[in-house]
């Protein structure tokens, strides 16, 4: 991390930039910056280092209203992942070549830490997904109390963190998470064909 | 074998949420990371159903349905996409290449289950 103009600014570069929030996600083949603003939501950066293929998710696991409804959470949570890496592969993406940095997850504003919060939920899944996934992780900044602005290049894998303070925008984000927390992902529909 | 499904995905994760879904309904559930590794399972292996993801390494879904209906043991096994696309030009691959239906994932587990059952022609638990 460092001042952003001590390094080559990446409109200079003629790079692309797009910026996602919660329930979005964004992968590119041609270099592109993706930039997002976590608090308690987790995103994660995977990136085919051959193919120069980047894609970055922003999601929150929705708290689990009983310990039976746990699944539903997990079918989201893998759900974020799975849109993500198929995203990916279509693009041109190699599974196996897949590497991944992981932030976010903080306790920001007045969020009272412990194992059965949402960030503490949502960065166990995020590290039991890819360990189940076999996605080898190169780097995470997750928990704290500070929200993040992340900054990924598509075109070298490098991830820039600014922690973010300031009251204001970090109550506007707390109302934007909450919100995405109390509204989880529509279930797909179903079609059968000749049946 | 009326039991026996096989799930093709490359993630584990979803093979397990699948797996889940099925099992308690008395479904033997088998598994398979992508199409070239669903075929070495149907070599020697009857299903009653086939659930297949699209994207996948090594051989994807488009081209296990394809290989499937080309082969005359397995021409008529059903089988049902599972996957993040929803787009009506994709549906329609997948129809045109002898898919018997398509859920678009996130799955809520009540309508796997039926769906499956229906192509399965049982009655409901």
């Amino acid at each position: 991390m460092g001042p952003r103009s001590a390094r080559p600014d990446a409109d200079g570069l003629g790079w692309k930039e797009v910026t996602i929030s919660v329930g979005e996600l964004h992968a590119a083949a041609e270099p592109t910056v993706i930039r997002t603003l976590l608090g308690s939501c987790v995103s994660v950066c995977l990136w085919d280092p051959a193919a120069r293929i980047g894609g970055m998710n922003h999601f929150l696991l929705p708290r689990s209203p009983a310990p039976d409804a746990e699944g539903d959470v997990l079918r989201f949570g893998v759900h974020a992942m799975d849109r993500l890496i198929g995203a990916m592969m279509k693009l041109g993406a190699a599974r196996p070549r897949l590497v991944a940095k992981v932030f976010g997850g903080a306790h920001v504003l007045a969020l009272r830490a412990s194992p059965e919060s949402v960030p503490e939920q949502n960065i166990r899944f995020v590290r039991a997904f890819l360990r189940e996934e076999g996605i080898p992780v190169a780097g995470e900044d997750l928990g704290g109390t500070h929200a993040r602005h992340v900054r990924f290049e598509t075109a070298t894998g490098r991830v820039l963190v600014r922690r973010v303070s300031g009251a204001g925008a970090l109550a506007r984000l707390a109302v934007r998470e909450r919100r995405a927390a109390a509204t989880p992902p529509a279930c797909g529909d179903v079609v059968l064909f000749e049946v | 074998v009326a039991g026996r499904v096989l799930v093709v995905d490359d993630s584990a994760s979803v093979r397990r949420l699948v797996r889940g879904a099925l099992e308690p309904e008395g479904y033997c559930v088998l598994e398979a990371a992508n199409g070239r590794a669903a075929l070495a399972v149907l070599a020697d292996t009857d299903v009653a159903l086939v659930l297949v993801d699209v994207h996948m390494p090594e051989m994807d879904g488009f081209a296990l349905l394809e290989a499937l209906r080309a082969d005359p043991r397995r021409r008529f096994v059903p089988v049902l996409v599972l996957s993040v696309d929803g787009d009506e030009h994709m549906k329609a691959r997948g129809r045109a290449a002898g898919a018997t239906g398509w859920l678009v994932k996130p799955f809520d587990p009540d309508r796997l289950r039926a769906a499956v059952r229906t192509v399965l022609r049982r009655p409901a638990a």
